[in-house]
């Protein structure tokens, strides 16, 4: 055997050869969003801030590619809340509710101090990140209206996209 | 998610470069320890635990955390080490010591990029030892490389492929008429040219599609950055085009047939702007200039398609010069007469703008500049190619619809005007460049001031070359094409110009003048005639220095037709027509206001017309000497200037000896009264004084001389002096009475010593009305006034003077000349 000239076995599966198209086509994987901008409004009691959640994508099962709306703390506790009642999705964690924080007789301005808010802005963003990249959670109508609606109807009926 | 992924944690205490340097650096490190490892047992022939130990090694080359700069490093290092192993396996391949399906063995390892780079190395080994498998190896491999799609990863895995087989790639043309496979035995599938070209094609398409993914990944904002490291790898993606240039028999054919049209169809299908504009200056900058000349069209339709921000100028650019220096090769062979190779880039240069509607206007002019500089370089004697390419500029601004000249700092005035110097300092030759039909119309596309210094251009480019315009029509061209310089234009601003530049401007007119001149004095005369028209509509502030050098040049020609007297006999009457010319053209001057300037130009055409001698010059020079005295006695009437004026005209006239007496008398009458008339005393003393001069050395021709209706006597005698001594007497004593007169007593007798000197000037000449009484007389007149002078500077002046006047005499009493007159008696 070691005398012989080694033939190299390379005999292989035959493969369908890739059109140009899909070679040179944009990969179908492309989602960003940001969450930024926050602001704070009204006043006293009914003060709270609101963050844009810019999302940019190209996959297919998203309806418009690009979409901005502005979205509340709140607003993430409910799309965790109904990933976690209606899918098997395992939701990662969002960044704390800062009890202490709403407390009065404070020193700071609490939940609206600068430092505190882009700590937030920065959790939630990495939250929706993961969300929104799962599969199975890009199947639940809550995340879509969440990501593409302006306004959260949360009397809706709970389910998932139909691929059309 | 891929087996690829590194299962390293970012630091995040540290800076990105930090970062970095610090993953490296760990990377370096497992490289060092392992390569060690593995080197050590090789030489302990433990070849599994070898290439354990390398595997090891390439799994760094896993990592997603290193930026393309220090995935470099880390592969090179790698790839160093990666020899050893290479060396080891190629020795004992040799030595016959094969290792059994050595092939398949290194594809057991867990992870891909460990197992594809040893496949390769691997397979490289197989093939150098033993070539008749080489084909189906070198196939297997460029496919096999598939299974890393990761760009970063991908690009540098299939550029150890390329650097790995660099030497074995078969090169060598296919076996027209292989021998049948004998039973039994293998066939020998050692591969062709063909099948090298197949495999860097293949890996090319892969490694381009891997580069263009590129700018997918990462997040929007990063894209610049992205597009950086999109830069730093692109030699790797030109390696291939580099591999395929060296193979010898990738020829014109196979080239023209096989390899262009591969890479061009991934160059235009993937419609990336970075991939498509490095790639197509790759091609011609990797493959011979012969291979570019018999692929032009397919070239240049591929330009047309590309991505519509690549910048397809700079490439049709690139490949112009390229091959207009390849033609301009003293020692190459030139470009082949079957390829009509102007042609071929003027046709497609106008597809490739066609298709490329929002092409900047600019960009567009400056393909035509490189065709024009082909035209010039490949074609020079052909004039018509450059014509075309000026035609073809001219179609372009006639779609552009411009309503409004071109701004002079604007891209396209800039382009263009680079567009016209060409042929300007190509030809150095203002003729040639008038040849060129299509040349003019496009100066009426700039402003103004683009088209004042693109005529200033072409000025200086005939005065440097000292080229002459020796045809009338060719004059009326030329003048029509920088007749910014000429004429007033409708679009000139209207505040003043500045006086420097503008006289720089006239001045280099003026001097332009000299350069209108042809052999054939009639063809000379059309010319001026030419010029005329054109300068004459110059305005009042331009004739003054144009119209000057015009009539200098005319004098010149009536010179001319003297010498060539025998040849022509209408050369009097030719004359006659110039000093109307001339007449024509000063009296312009006069029109416009000026006096000194017209006066000057009469006295000089006088001068030149009595020493032409034609028929009737008398009477014509008689005209120009009254037209002088009207501008003296009409125009000028500052002092100074009347003084420096009848000087003039008195010195000239002096010089003159064209008149008969019947001419001469009043002129000098005139002479005479004008210098009386002189306001200030010492002005009317000295210009009396001189006025003497006319009577002396003022000239008459004897004979019939010519009557008033410009009839030719037909005995003309030679010019004699006049001599009239009492006369001039006359006039030096009228200096002293009104030398006299002036009040300033230092003045006074400056001015009787300079009369002193006339004396003994007229004295020395001959003139036996000044006898050494009246010097003496006036000697002691000076001598007596002199003391009473204040001191002063002008005192010392005049006292020198008279020393030196005195000086003068002395000498010429003790050591008097032969033939001067004696000083006997004269008391100093």
């Amino acid at each position: 055997m070691a005398e012989e000239n080694p033939v190299a076995d390379t005999r292989r599966l035959a493969a369908k050869k890739q059109t140009l198209d899909d070679a040179y086509a944009a990969p179908a994987n492309f989602l960003e969003i940001d969450v930024l901008n926050p602001e704070t409004h009204l006043m006293g009691k009914k003060r709270y801030t609101d963050y844009e959640v810019r999302m940019r994508t190209n996959l297919p099962v998203f309806k418009m590619k690009e979409s901005s709306v502005r979205r509340r703390y709140s607003d993430f506790e409910w799309l965790r809340d109904e990933l976690e009642r209606n899918s098997k999705v395992v939701v990662p964690p969002l960044p704390g509710k800062a009890w202490k924080r709403q407390l009065p007789f404070r020193g700071d301005d609490g939940i609206f101090e600068d430092e505190f808010i882009e700590e937030r802005r920065q959790g939630l963003e990495a939250f929706i990140n993961k969300i929104a990249g799962h599969p199975l959670a890009q199947n639940e109508r809550c995340l879509h209206m969440f990501l593409q609606e302006p306004t959260l109807d949360k009397s809706y009926v709970p389910g998932q996209i139909r691929n059309t | 998610m891929s087996s690829e992924d590194s299962v390293k944690q970012p630091q995040t205490q540290l800076s990105p470069q930090e970062e970095q340097e610090k993953l490296l650096d760990e990377a370096l490190q497992v490289v060092k320890v392992q390569s060690f490892q593995m080197k050590r047992c090789l030489d302990k022939t433990k070849l599994m635990d070898g290439l354990k130990h390398a595997s090891n090694m390439l799994s760094e080359l896993r990592t997603s955390m290193l930026t393309p700069k220090s995935y470099y490093e880390l592969y090179m290092a790698i790839s160093d080490e990666l020899r050893h192993l290479e060396i080891y396996l190629c020795d004992e391949f040799q030595k016959g010591r094969k290792v059994a399906d050595l092939y398949e063995l290194v594809q057991y390892a867990g992870n891909i990029i460990p197992r594809l780079y040893l496949l390769i190395t691997v397979g490289v080994v197989y093939i150098k030892s033993n070539e008749s498998c080489r084909k189906d190896i070198l196939k297997d491999l460029v496919e096999m490389c598939r299974g890393v799609q990761h760009p970063l990863r991908g690009l540098f895995l299939r550029n150890y492929l390329l650097q790995m087989t660099r030497n074995s790639l078969p090169d060598c043309p296919p076996n027209e008429d292989p021998e049948p496979v004998k039973e039994g035995e293998v066939e020998i599938r050692s591969g062709d040219i063909k099948d090298s070209i197949d495999f860097i094609l293949l890996n090319f398409a892969e490694m381009n599609k891997l580069w263009v993914r590129m700018q997918h990944q990462g997040h929007t904002r990063d894209r610049e950055k992205r597009e950086k490291e999109r830069q730093e790898l692109r030699i790797l993606v030109g390696t291939n085009l580099v591999r395929l240039s060296q193979l010898e028999e990738v020829n014109i054919q196979r080239y023209q047939k096989l390899v262009l049209p591969g890479i061009l169809e991934q160059v235009v299908s993937c419609k990336d702007a970075i991939a498509q504009e490095y790639l197509m200056e790759c091609i011609i900058q990797v493959f011979p200039d012969e291979f570019h000349l018999q692929t032009l069209n397919p070239f240049l339709r591929s330009c047309a398609e590309l991505h519509a921000s690549v910048n397809v100028k700079n490439i049709i650019i690139a490949l112009v010069d390229r091959l207009a220096l390849f033609a301009h090769r003293d020692d190459g062979p030139g470009i082949p007469n079957d390829i009509q190779l102007f042609d071929i880039f003027s046709q497609q240069v106008a597809t490739v703008t066609q298709a490329r509607q929002d092409m900047p206007t600019e960009d567009i002019v400056s393909l035509q500049v490189s065709l024009i500089n082909l035209a010039l370089k490949c074609y020079p004697e052909k004039i018509q190619y450059v014509d075309k390419v000026l035609e073809t500029t001219v179609e372009i601004f006639n779609k552009l619809n411009l309503e409004q000249f071109l701004e002079n700092s604007s891209a396209v005035s800039k382009e263009l005007s680079r567009l016209l110097k060409i042929p300007i300092d190509s030809y150095n030759n203002v003729l040639t460049v008038l040849e060129l039909k299509h040349f003019a119309p496009l100066f009426e596309y700039f402003d103004y001031d683009s088209r004042k210094n693109m005529s200033i251009y072409v000025v200086n480019n005939c005065l440097e070359h000292g080229t002459e315009i020796p045809m009338a029509e060719q004059t009326d061209q030329i003048l029509q094409l920088v007749s910014s310089l000429v004429q007033d234009q409708a679009d000139q601003p209207q505040e003043e110009p500045d006086p420097e530049d503008f006289s720089e401007e006239q001045n280099l007119m003026g001097r332009f003048m000299s350069l209108l001149n042809s052999d054939n004095p009639d063809q000379q005369y059309m010319i001026l005639n030419s010029a005329r028209k054109h300068f004459g509509n110059g305005g009042n502030k331009r004739i003054k220095f144009t119209l000057p050098p015009l009539v200098f040049s005319a004098f010149r020609l009536a010179f001319r037709y003297k010498e060539m007297s025998e040849e022509d006999d209408k050369w009097e009457k030719k004359c006659q027509k110039i000093f109307q010319f001339c007449h024509q053209t000063i009296s312009a001057l006069i029109k416009a206001e000026y006096s000194e300037l017209p006066l000057r130009l009469f006295l000089q055409g006088a001068l030149a017309c009595g020493e032409v001698g034609f028929e009737n010059y008398e009477t014509v020079a008689y005209e120009f000497m009254s037209q002088a005295f009207s501008l003296y006695e009409d125009e000028i009437s500052d002092s100074k200037a009347q003084l420096a004026a009848i000087t003039l005209i008195i010195a000239t006239f002096e010089r003159m000896s064209c008149f008969g007496e019947e001419n001469h008398e009043p002129l000098r009458t005139q002479c005479a009264l004008a210098a009386s008339k002189l306001l200030k005393k010492p002005d009317q003393c000295r210009g009396v004084s001189i006025c003497s001069h006319l009577f002396w050395s003022g000239k008459t021709r004897e004979g019939e001389g010519t009557e008033m209706n410009g009839e030719a006597s037909p005995e003309r005698g030679e010019p004699k002096e006049l001599q009239d001594g009492k006369r001039v007497m006359e006039c030096l004593k009228k200096g002293l009475r009104i030398a006299n007169q002036c009040m300033d007593k230092s003045v006074q007798v400056q001015l009787f010593i300079e009369i002193l000197n006339r004396y003994i000037f007229f004295y020395e000449k001959g003139n036996e009305a000044v006898n050494v009484q009246v010097l003496n007389q006036l000697i002691e007149k000076i001598r007596e006034d002199l003391p009473e002078l204040d001191s002063s500077e002008e005192m010392d002046q005049i006292n020198k003077h008279f020393q030196n006047t005195i000086e003068h005499l002395r000498l010429r009493q003790t050591s008097p000349e032969s033939e001067g007159p004696s000083y006997q008696g004269l008391e100093i």
